[in-house]
């Protein structure tokens, strides 16, 4: 039993970090602030959530305490990521950071 | 085979790190470097989450709350403070 | 709501203190079987049986949880696509919402599904402007954005 958990654990982690490469690759890679925020503010945020349950699993096997503080951090994280992206995305286009040259649409532009 | 994996995840974290900091030195404008220094943040959450395993200790599992509390108060203040507090 | 939940609570004790046991498992027994019979008179009451809203909400987070995998697996084909041919947009979006808790979990639901994250909200709350990673899936996103998030909100509020 304890074994299946360890794999599932670690198997829990590896995503976790694979998801945390695949962000910082995209931070990297996506040419303009509004498409690197959907790599850093998606796939950092299931990254995270995939290390701490892979965290609470190996303290529940090891050690057989369920610890609720990494419950009460997953639950924290899933709720305010997606307002920190929405923040920085509303103050990127109020300062006036341009899009990519290869943008099609922007409705918000006619109503200002 | 456990601590290669633990390793193996360690390693993987500190890479996506470098590649944040590549953004937040970089970035063109300011967001893309708000963008690194929140998604910097949460790569430190995991990586005390990780040294809690490598330590084999909960001691530091405090620190994940409070840092993940922390990473998103300073993200609210950098876009009210670049929106000039509207 | 508020009443029926206080309600139970009230049958709990008295079972409580009908077996003269007073300890959490019995609290949780009493209130389990208190559940049963406030579920046999849910028709005397004037609104709605409150563990239908407890099932909605249970429901929103099931779509929250498949939103948040489904938009990683869509992010990771758009980052590992060895040509950047994504046409990025912004569009704009009317809603149906009104409360204000309501549009902060519809846009938190938008920020979550694949390939779009709300820029900004209009005025007046009623109109929001979307970013889509590919302009091209935006008929898609609207379809699944009325179809689905804003039933299950407003299965939650009403």
């Amino acid at each position: 039993m304890t074994a299946i958990v360890e794999i599932l654990s670690a198997l829990f982690i590896l995503m976790g970090v694979f998801l945390f490469l695949v962000s910082a690759f995209g931070i990297i890679r996506l040419p303009d602030v509004y498409t690197r925020n959907h790599a850093a503010s998606k796939s950092s945020t299931l990254g995270i959530m995939f290390i701490l349950i892979g965290t609470l699993l190996y303290f529940y096997y090891k050690h057989s305490h369920f610890d609720f503080r990494v419950v009460l951090a997953i639950i924290f994280i899933f709720m305010t990521s997606p307002v920190a992206g929405h923040l920085i995305m509303r103050s990127a286009y109020h300062t006036g950071v341009k899009m990519w040259d290869r943008s099609v649409q922007d409705d918000l532009k006619k109503t200002r | 085979m456990f601590d290669l994996m633990l390793k193996i995840a360690l390693l993987g974290v500190s890479l996506s790190m470098i590649g944040f900091l590549y953004r937040l030195i970089k970035g063109p404008s300011v967001p893309d470097r708000v963008i690194a220094l929140d998604a910097m943040g949460i790569n430190l959450i995991a990586i005390v989450a990780l040294a809690c395993i490598v330590m084999d200790t909960s001691a530091y599992l405090e620190a994940i709350l409070l840092l993940g509390i922390l990473s998103f108060i300073g993200t609210v203040a950098f876009s009210k403070f670049l929106e000039k507090g509207r | 709501m508020s009443f029926q939940i206080l309600l139970n609570v009230f049958l709990a004790f008295i079972w409580m203190f009908l077996k003269n046991e007073f300890n959490g498992s019995t609290f949780i027994i009493g209130y389990i079987l208190g559940l049963g019979i406030m579920f046999v008179f849910r028709h005397f009451f004037n609104d709605r049986f409150y563990l239908k809203r407890v099932n909605a909400v249970v429901l929103l987070l099931l779509i929250f949880a498949r939103e948040l995998i489904l938009s990683n697996i869509s992010v990771l084909m758009a980052v590992l696509k060895p040509s950047l041919d994504m046409r990025p947009g912004i569009f704009a979006y009317e809603t149906v919402l009104t409360k204000d808790w309501e549009i902060t979990i519809l846009s938190n639901l938008i920020t979550l599904t694949p390939g779009t994250l709300v820029v900004e909200v209009s005025e007046d709350n009623r109109i929001l402007y979307i970013h889509a990673m590919d302009i091209a899936d935006k008929d898609e996103a609207v379809d699944s954005i009325k179809n689905t998030f804003e039933k299950a909100i407003m299965e939650v509020s009403k």
